[in-house]
């Protein structure tokens, strides 16, 4: 199958003076696959995000989307596939009120008013912010900023969908139910998802975890395998959740774990096998 | 400086179709050198709420003490510069306290406005770096040509620099990435502990709340809706699904073994390694009965 995203050898650097973010970088991300990225501050996530959707153009090396290269007479077009929820949400809103910030990116896409106003009020109700249509998005709260973002990217059913740490505000619950949405419409419209996160927690919806460390993958894997060289994640600026640590810790007492637990589920599972076989 | 908020409401732009309440008669208190956790769904108020604490908002209705400053509307016209000075807020969004063309003029701005003299400045500046994990090249460069996790940083460096006496926190590691955000909870708590200082924290991370305040305020559609101890406050479990909010995972976990194996394991803010310790030993325990 081509791959939704794809990265070839791709150099970029913010100016000429400054060093490079990514050297000769390389990445394929399939179609219809959940892609996590995570990694210390500066490391490059976000410049990965802007360089996918045509945002930052590198200097060398080639960007494809669904096997388009992109270019700076198709960006526009290419750009109308995938939604992008950058990391401050204040940066892309276009609406005078909440609701005009959804319908942009329709009536950009040509969608008929019927169908407009019936995705508008789906996609607000889904993240919560059906009371707020009227508000004024630079007037609301952090967390509601960052609903409104992704309810306006979701609306446009986007092919591909760029999540740059959309619920960094958001309590763990509000969490939960914005990524199950998302999860949802996924579903429905299989969407090539990437989300940037330094979460992880949510990293466990991934099928695929990418580490990034100094502009370079440090690891590319699955979640279950993640934490296997937890050694080495934490010398990059990333910790571990605590079920892992717990695991790990309990290793000393003679307890195994096959896979380090995600969540607390998994994790009681595995100390009540590995407690019955002491 | 002990801080107090009496019956206070706030209204964001009173009389235009976009008024809206965000605050309702909010009645609470800090204590100097007190760690307050404010926690709460999103938009029940809490951004709004810390606004107040160094009056960069002033109550609609109501006042707010803050050591020697009464902030009402009826006292609109004082000098807030002292409180500002010893009153220092990291806000939600980094971007919206940067300005300056570089990140050393940037967290110096505060301390010229504050008459700090030129060769406290550096020391102050490289103090601040250090806390927040920022190495010295950035201080030439632009604060708005940094990542997200960067930006954070220079925003909570430019507070610190400052040395407040009430330091108010509002999501301070959103962005950061796990390590930093440990690093960084530390560093504020270990300030707290050494140099007393108060701390007002505003998280959607109850683990946070949990291992660090001294006392927590849930806040609900505008309102105090609980106050406690974290102890207080994470044993009810019902009352805080009301407010939206979900457990710290630690205590779900804790609880559950607990279920599981008829343990009794309490938290007691323990950390993993000394949390698993306990674990062992209290299933062995278990299992000689
Ligand atoms: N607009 C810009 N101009 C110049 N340099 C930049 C700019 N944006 C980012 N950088 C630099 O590029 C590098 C990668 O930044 P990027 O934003 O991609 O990191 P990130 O992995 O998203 O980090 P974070 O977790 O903090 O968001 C960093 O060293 C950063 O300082
Ligand atoms: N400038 C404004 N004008 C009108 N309403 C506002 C303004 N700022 C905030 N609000 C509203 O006030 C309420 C409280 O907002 P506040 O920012 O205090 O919430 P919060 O608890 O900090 O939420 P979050 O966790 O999402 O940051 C929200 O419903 C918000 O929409
Ligand atoms: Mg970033
Ligand atoms: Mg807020």
């Amino acid at each position: 199958m081509m791959p939704a995203i794809e990265f070839r050898d791709v150099y970029f650097r913010y100016n000429e003076d400054a060093p490079w973010v990514l050297k000769k970088f390389n990445l394929k991300i399939k179609a219809n696959e959940t892609v996590a990225i995570i990694g210390h501050n500066g490391s490059g996530k976000s410049t990965i995000a802007k360089l996918a959707n045509g945002l930052l153009v590198p200097q060398a090396g080639e960007i494809l989307i669904n096997d388009r290269k992109l270019t700076t007479s198709n960006v526009w077009e290419i750009r109308q596939k995938i939604g992008m929820v950058f990391q401050n949400p204040e940066n892309q809103f276009v609406g005078t009120t909440v609701k005009d910030d959804v319908a942009f990116g329709l009536e950009n896409r040509g969608v008929s008013r019927k169908e407009m106003i019936e995705r508008i009020h789906t996609s607000l109700t889904e993240v919560g912010m059906e009371d707020y249509q009227n508000h004024e998005p630079h007037n609301l709260s952090g967390g509601q900023k960052q609903r409104v973002a992704i309810a306006s990217v979701m609306a446009t059913y986007p092919g591909i969908l760029l999540l740059d740490e959309a619920t960094s505000m958001l309590d763990p619950r509000g969490r939960k139910e914005i990524l199950s949405t998302i999860n949802d419409l996924k579903e429905e419209l299989e969407i090539t998802m990437v989300m940037i996160t330094h979460d992880l927690h949510e990293i466990t919806l991934a099928d695929r975890v990418i580490v990034m460390n100094e502009g370079q993958i440090y690891i590319d894997t699955t979640v279950d395998q993640l934490f296997n060289d937890h050694q080495g994640l934490q010398s990059i600026g990333l910790s571990l959740p605590l079920t892992v640590e717990l695991a790990i810790e309990l290793e000393q007492y003679d307890y195994q774990f096959a896979t380090y637990p995600l969540d607390n589920e998994e994790f009681l599972e595995a100390l009540w096998t590995s407690n019955l076989k002491k | 400086m002990d801080i107090q908020f009496e019956k206070v409401s706030y209204t964001y732009q009173v009389n235009t179709p976009f008024s809206y309440q965000a605050l309702k008669d909010i009645n609470l208190e800090i204590k100097t050198g007190e760690f307050v956790a404010i926690v709460g769904h999103t938009g029940s108020g809490k951004s709004t709420l810390l606004q107040h604490i160094n009056g960069l908002l002033l109550p609609t209705e109501g006042r707010v003490q803050v050591g020697d400053f009464l902030l009402s509307r009826k006292n609109k016209r004082q000098d807030l510069k002292k409180l500002r000075e010893k009153a220092g807020v990291v806000f939600q969004y980094p971007e919206h306290q940067l300005f300056e063309e570089t990140v050393e003029r940037d967290i110096s701005f505060g301390l010229k406005n504050f008459q700090v003299p030129a060769d406290e400045i550096q020391t102050r500046i490289m103090d601040a770096l250090e806390k927040v994990h920022l190495s010295e090249d950035v201080l030439a460069k632009s604060p708005f040509e940094l990542s997200g996790g960067q930006m954070r940083r220079v925003a909570i460096a430019g507070v610190l620099a400052m040395n407040p006496e009430v330091l108010i926190l509002d999501e301070p590691t959103a962005g950061l990435d796990p390590k930093g955000q440990q690093d960084i909870m530390n560093m504020f708590n270990h300030l707290h502990k050494t140099k007393n200082m108060t701390t007002i924290l505003v998280t959607h991370q109850m683990n946070h709340a949990l291992a660090y305040a001294d006392h927590i305020f849930v806040l609900a559609d505008g309102s105090v809706q609980m106050e406690g101890t974290p102890k207080q406050i994470f044993s009810q479990a019902d009352e805080l699904k009301k407010a939206n909010l979900d457990m710290p995972d630690v205590l779900s976990l804790i609880k559950r073994i607990n279920q599981m194996f008829g343990t009794d394991i309490a938290y007691e803010r323990r950390q993993p390694a000394a949390l698993a310790k306990e674990i062992a030993e209290r299933l062995r325990e278990n299992k000689r009965l």
